[in-house]
């Protein structure tokens, strides 16, 4: 799993690249603590470059909503896959999440 | 290389869908991954039971042909009307259809084998009818279990399994994932099926038919939400995708069924595998 972070308008993007899942998911989580203990509570996951997600990863984004929301911040996903989204839909995590076609429009959404 | 991780396979009702197991049987045993136990719910049971028999996949699309025609349905048309007409009386135990032919068939298929004949432990959850919950059933007979599993509301009378009275497992666990999480199951691959929508409809029973589907698709959803949540590891949904609709008794689509499950699965085994070489 590569995961590159950017600063845009005061959000933060997390491009990962890879699979979601139990092999990954501690490197994700850490990597999202890490942004969170550096304040930076608005994050955006571009979402292009990951293939898949398992309930592992599922486990991770409910993980970083919750916290990053306790602390008025997000966690919205962007670029989703067709076979992501599925899971996604499968679980109705998109009725709890904020999903966007691209990162652009996901940072939009926080002004 | 870890501690072996416990294997459970999941099979989730979606009435002549669910042979899409045998793809998915065909699968796992291609690759040599080892399956500890196996929990069916409604149709997914029928196919839940074959596979902890270690019965070929060719011969469950074979059977396959043999138990979903359409006079399983036998006596539905005239019950029907005598229903609205007020001379067929309605209880707890009634349903449209005339079961016989079906148990014949069931009975054909799995007579007189016991859960504890079974090459792989096998869990089956069906719903009572009375008390509304989740009943799981391991003991005794498979064809019991798989009859009562089955028993969908009004088209199929309920079946009395010790005492209680059974019907179809997916009006309370459509994709029970739950039943694996307690019995401690690391790996759980689960094949489901979300049940399509009408857009026509010409009678009341095809709007009662349409929110039967709308509740258990809702039901699944936030079930496997929940599950997903809970699990300490991982859940491996395997979704067979379908062009269009396959209906009840389409016995010409098995072939096409099993190879949907078969891709289902195939796309899922590198992960799978990954995680139990982890």
């Amino acid at each position: 799993m590569e995961i590159i972070d950017k600063q845009v308008d005061g959000v933060t993007i997390l491009s990962l690249t890879g699979s979601i899942d139990a092999m990954t998911a501690p490197q994700i989580t850490e990597f999202i603590q890490a942004q969170i203990a550096k304040g930076n509570t608005k994050l955006v996951a571009d979402l292009k470059g990951v293939d898949y997600t398992s309930s592992a990863g599922l486990r991770v984004l409910l993980g970083a909503i919750k916290e990053t929301r306790a602390q008025s911040g997000d966690l919205r996903l962007a670029g989703i896959q067709p076979d992501v989204q599925k899971v996604l839909n499968l679980s109705g995590f998109t009725n709890i999440l904020k999903t966007f076609a691209d990162p652009d429009a996901a940072v939009a959404s926080y002004k | 290389m870890g501690d072996k991780k416990r294997i459970t396979l999941v099979i989730g009702s979606g009435g002549i869908k669910c042979v899409a197991a045998a793809g998915l049987w065909r699968v796992l045993q291609e690759e040599g991954i080892t399956i500890d136990s196996v929990v069916g719910c409604s149709g997914g049971s029928m196919y839940g039971a074959l596979i902890a028999n270690h019965v070929d996949e060719k011969v469950m699309g074979e059977l396959s042909r043999t138990l979903w025609t359409s006079d399983i349905m036998s006596g539905y048309t005239e019950s029907l009307k005598a229903s609205k007409d007020g001379s067929l009386r309605f209880n707890e135990h009634s349903g449209l259809v005339d079961d016989s032919v079906m148990n014949k068939k069931l009975r054909e298929v799995y007579g007189d084998l016991k859960f504890s004949d079974l090459q792989i432990p096998f869990k089956v959850v069906a719903t009572d009818l009375l008390a509304g919950g989740k009943v799981v059933l391991s003991e005794g007979s498979v064809f019991e279990a798989i009859r009562a599993s089955l028993a969908i509301p009004i088209i199929f009378p309920p079946w009395d399994v010790n005492g209680r009275l059974l019907i179809d497992g997916a009006a309370s666990d459509p994709l029970p994932i739950d039943v694996a999480i307690q019995d401690g199951a690391d790996i759980i691959i689960a094949m489901g099926f979300p049940l399509d929508y009408r857009s026509r409809f010409r009678s009341m029973t095809a709007v009662q038919e349409q929110l039967n589907s709308i509740y258990i698709n809702n039901i699944l959803t936030s079930t496997y939400a929940f599950y997903n949540l809970a699990h300490h590891a991982e859940i491996f949904p395997v979704i067979p995708e379908f062009d269009g609709t396959v209906s009840m008794f389409d016995v010409d689509k098995i072939p096409l069924v099993i190879e949907r499950g078969e891709q289902a699965a195939r796309k899922q085994m590198p992960h799978i595998k990954r995680l139990i070489l982890e």
